[in-house]
């Protein structure tokens, strides 16, 4: 058994998507890296800066669960919730390595305040990763980056645009709601979790929302048809 | 029995059936980004906005120049949708790894970009409906002003094929999914920092979007925006980017290459010349707008009054006499039948790059009135022409300091339907009780506590019956240094127990 644990663990380590990681990775320390060079408007920005990075590398671990064989690892005997908390545990210290150094390129004066900054960041990466698993779940798509990724950016730029003023997510730090604002950061960090931790049970049957549509219309008319001929069959 | 084919089988490629495959493409990629659902969540969430913003922010009294600025913003949620989801579905074939299926088609890789393409404009196109809607509904208003600008009115349209445009590109520089939204995180940082840190210079213009820091309007002819060569500037900058990714996917025809280098010139023509900053003719006009605004401003006479406004808002004459005309109707001795002029008044100079105050007319019974009209501004023009009926100027009545001001209020506000609504939106911190300051088109007035208790007494009461007691004591109540006890007396109503001392 260990050895078949270090075995799994060194592919799914080979599987894992980490140029897409690391380029996300990459723009987001640039992004957090522009506040060394913004000047005293760097004050200001740097809380936008780290968002901005902390959204490039949610961006990067949407596509985490991109496996172009899951309908033929579907069989294997290891379950896919291990797989998936293999693959999550995978990421995890690179993800905890790219905090601190994100952390550490913003000057320390212009730091946020990093506890709650970190639970932002925490709740982003979770909503990233709940997002792709809930796709695999949902869908039968080999690769739901790319479609999550545009979910993700969409609702954050909605969520920044236009999310009730009461409920506020983004706030600044000098702003009265900022605590009441990280308990909703919390809220949303456990709600991604819980999200997360249903989406990674294999279903028990194969259902889709979007199957392919000629089958999906064949079988509906097979079904009518059926009942159809059930009905005349009926005295 | 075999029978054996004596001809080669000839395809049937002709030139001009590539034509009409690119346009069979086109149409197929058309729905399908239509139908996409980031793209459909972004035009519900734009609909729906513009629909419930809709009037909101003029009051039923639009100025149709800032009318066509305010539709410029809400399209970058469509263009955002539409960056995505022309760069997964350029890459779309590449993902379903059916790129080798495509190259026995007749349509080369170049010309399936050109469909792509040709998908966007029809997303800009539906966004150019969108906003023409938008225009449209706020220049049926009646009470519509001004003239808008198309160059303004297109750079909405723009935005979405500019980013249509920028995330074909992408896809055809970079074969990875993550670019795209990569990039769109740059871009809503930089959108941020340059909107947010350098709103000075020229460099703003460099983004496709350019908000002016104030709300106030200025005459069509003063804004001096250069719009005309910022739309050609991003139309510029969408050709650069989807010729480019023709380029790129291999459509190297000297067609090609010359429109590349039409719209690089046409990016830097536009570029260069919308930096140019304002001309010595526009300072010159805007000068003289601020400082002799009755060069350039028709008068008009109504039942003795004069109005003098700039030339775009001769319509709204009428709602001005209307609210003249019922202020006179309340006050008493000569006040009642003193003719005013109402002047209309800009302050031009800086442009749109900030809000600056009016000083208040010295010469008698003229009353300056601003650019915009409904909502609290109607209370504020209300209040400034009683306070020149009471006081004589508008100088001298911005600074009344004594219990005129309750006989001032009472002119202002006597005549509207829901006075107490009034005096709340006519005061800076809406309150209805207390001292607080009075908003008017120049200075403002104080009052006291005591002045509020007094006015509030009098607005419970019939109007009729105030009216009356006003009239008949309208030389005690009207001259200076007169107490808010005083007045209160004067108009038989319980003396006031709050302060009535106003601010030095």
């Amino acid at each position: 058994m260990p050895r078949l644990s270090r075995e799994l663990i060194f592919t799914a380590c080979r599987t894992l998507p980490w140029g897409v990681v690391g380029t996300a990775g990459g723009a987001g320390l640039l992004l957090a890296a522009l506040t060394r060079i913004t000047g005293e408007t760097g004050e200001r920005l740097s809380l936008h800066l780290l968002r901005a990075a902390v959204l490039a590398f949610a961006l990067g671990l949407v596509f985490l669960l991109d496996d172009p064989a899951r309908h033929t690892t579907a069989t294997v005997p290891t379950p896919r919730p291990v797989r998936f908390t293999l693959r999550v545990a995978l990421v995890v210290p690179a993800t905890a390595a790219w905090w601190t150094a994100a952390l550490l390129l913003v000057p320390p004066d212009l730091r946020p305040p990093v506890a709650d900054i970190t639970l932002e960041a925490g709740a982003a990466f979770a909503l990233a990763v709940a997002g792709a698993a809930v796709a695999v779940r949902c869908t039968e798509v080999t690769r739901p980056g790319p479609r999550v990724a545009a979910g993700l950016l969409t609702s954050a730029v909605l969520v920044m645009v236009g999310w009730p003023g009461r409920w506020a997510l983004f706030v600044p730090v000098q702003d009265d709601r900022w605590a009441a604002a990280h308990d909703r950061w919390a809220v949303v960090l456990t709600g991604a979790v819980l999200v997360g931790a249903l989406g990674a049970v294999e279903p028990l049957r194969r259902w889709s929302w979007r199957g392919a549509p000629g089958r999906r219309a064949a079988g509906r008319r097979g079904l009518r048809r059926a009942g159809r001929s059930a009905r005349v069959q009926e005295p | 029995m075999t029978t054996v084919v004596e001809r080669p089988v000839v395809s049937d490629v002709r030139p001009g059936s590539s034509g009409a495959a690119v346009a069979a493409l086109a149409l197929f990629e058309t729905r399908r980004l239509l139908t996409r659902l980031p793209v459909v969540i972004a035009f519900l969430v734009y609909l729906g906005w513009t629909v419930w913003q809709g009037g909101k922010a003029w009051d039923g009294y639009p100025a149709l120049q800032d009318v066509d600025r305010a539709t410029q913003s809400a399209p970058m949620l469509v263009g955002l949708a539409v960056v995505l989801s022309v760069n997964r579905a350029a890459l779309r074939s590449r993902r379903h790894g059916t790129e080798h299926h495509f190259a026995v088609l007749v349509l080369p890789p170049w010309r399936r970009t050109v469909a792509h393409a040709l998908s966007v404009v029809a997303a800009a196109l539906l966004t150019a409906v969108c906003v023409a809607g938008q225009f449209g509904r706020e220049a049926l208003r009646p009470g519509a002003i001004g003239h808008g600008s198309v160059a303004e009115l297109l750079v909405g349209p723009l935005i979405v094929l500019l980013s249509g445009l920028v995330g074909l590109l992408m896809a055809g520089l970079v074969r990875s999914a993550i670019a795209a939204p990569l990039t769109v995180v740059f871009f809503l940082f930089l959108f941020l920092f340059f909107t947010g840190g350098m709103s000075d210079g020229w460099v703003r213009w460099l983004m496709p979007v350019v908000v002016e820091p104030t709300a106030s309007t200025l005459p069509s002819d003063l804004i001096g925006r250069p719009a005309a060569w910022h739309a050609l500037y991003l139309a510029g900058l969408a050709l650069c980017a989807g010729l480019v990714a023709v380029l790129v996917a291999g459509g190297r025809k000297p067609l090609v290459m010359a429109g590349v280098a039409g719209a690089v010139a046409m990016t830097l023509v536009g570029g260069v010349a919308q930096t140019g900053g304002d001309s010595p003719e526009l300072v010159k006009a805007r000068e003289r707008a601020t400082v002799n605004p009755d060069q350039v401003q028709s008068c008009v006479r109504r039942d003795g009054s004069t109005y003098c406004a700039f030339p775009e808002w001769g319509p709204r004459v009428a709602d001005w006499a209307g609210v003249v005309d019922r202020v006179r109707s309340l006050a008493g001795g000569s006040a009642h039948e003193q003719k005013v002029v109402v002047r209309q008044r800009i302050e031009a100079r800086y442009g749109l790059s900030g809000d600056a105050a009016l000083m208040p007319l010295e010469r008698p019974h003229e009353v300056t009135v601003g650019t915009r009209w409904g909502g609290n501004r109607v209370p504020e023009f209300s209040a400034a022409v009683a306070g020149v009926l009471v006081a004589g100027t508008e100088k001298a009545s911005t600074s009344i300091c004594d219990g005129r001001v309750v006989t001032v209020m009472w002119l202002a506000l006597g005549w509207e339907s829901d006075p107490v609504a009034a005096l709340r939106r006519v005061r800076l911190d809406d309150s209805v009780t207390g001292s607080a300051f009075v908003l008017q088109p120049t200075d403002g007035l104080y009052m006291t506590a005591a002045q509020t208790e007094v006015l509030r007494e009098l607005l419970d009461r019939p109007r009729g019956e105030v009216t009356a007691r006003v009239k008949s004591h309208w030389a005690e109540l009207t001259e200076p240094k007169v107490t808010a006890a005083r007045a209160a007396r004067l108009l038989g109503v319980k003396a006031p127990q709050g302060d009535d001392k106003c601010l030095d």
